[in-house]
């Protein structure tokens, strides 16, 4: 997995690029969201456009970095979601606890 | 350490994180040879890996000495994929349910239940040896 991070209006926006599966990989999703709560950024938008699949290595992270964020006043939202993984959140019943768009704007704008 | 026959290829991986995306190359490679759709692709991939990670974990728990085998047969319609690890074993009837109200928000605990829902068929078994032999199935056409 690749990832890539950048703001817009004030939101930070992250771009995990391959499969989360586990393993060395998967940490860097993780350290990356940890250090956003670090930083003070607390609005995160994770665009899943380019994650081929994630199994459930990935769903913890996403869920370790939502909870983290909502108890330091912050939220993670969802753009862009893939049919593959939006089955495995519906599967797992994680729709229902994930805002989920379907562009990374909107995403944006949910915050304001 | 990889072995294969005409229908039957097997990898043999020490408990290391880094090992799962071995595993995963080695399936892909193997069922893009045989024109498997991507949608069943990533189903495999998805299983074999939660498995994968359980038996490094939990089973072998990250003692590298301890080995992982995944063997995958292609049979008619459909394939087979087993994972067998150097463990004590466990029963998966105890993994508490993850989409329960109370669970929902762990981090943990649903690859068991991933698997299930992805396979068409999944067994455990227990060899008289030591160590957990998952096999799981899904149809390819």
């Amino acid at each position: 997995m690749k990832l890539s991070s950048h703001e817009e209006g004030g939101v930070m926006i992250l771009e995990p690029k391959g499969k989360i599966m586990g393993g060395p990989d998967a940490t860097v999703l993780h350290d990356q969201l940890h250090d956003f709560i670090g930083q003070g950024k607390k609005k995160v938008v994770i665009d899943l456009s380019k994650v081929e699949w994630m199994n459930s290595t990935g769903l913890g992270i996403l869920i370790s970095g939502l909870t983290t964020l909502r108890h330091n006043g912050g939220d993670l939202k969802l753009a862009r979601v893939t049919e593959k993984i939006e089955s495995l959140l519906t599967i797992t019943k994680l729709i229902t606890v994930f805002e989920n768009y379907d562009n990374v704007e909107d995403a944006i704008k949910s915050f304001s | 350490m990889a072995g294969e026959n005409k229908n039957s290829v097997s990898i043999t991986v020490p408990s290391g994180p880094e090992q799962v995306s071995v595993v995963d190359e080695f399936l892909e490679n193997h069922l893009r040879e045989r024109k498997i759709s991507d949608d069943i692709i990533a189903d495999l991939a998805i299983a074999v890996t939660e498995l994968v990670n359980n038996a490094i974990k939990h089973g072998n728990k990250n003692r590298v000495e301890k080995k992982v085998i995944v063997c995958i047969v292609f049979q008619n319609n459909k394939v087979e994929i087993s994972i067998t690890d150097e463990g004590d074993g466990f029963d998966p009837e105890t993994i508490p349910d993850p989409v329960a109200e109370e669970n929902l928000l762990k981090e943990i605990g649903r690859g068991v239940f991933i698997v299930n829902s992805l396979m068409d068929s999944v067994e455990y078994s227990f060899p008289s040896g030591g160590g957990t032999r998952v096999a799981v199935t899904k149809k390819i056409v």
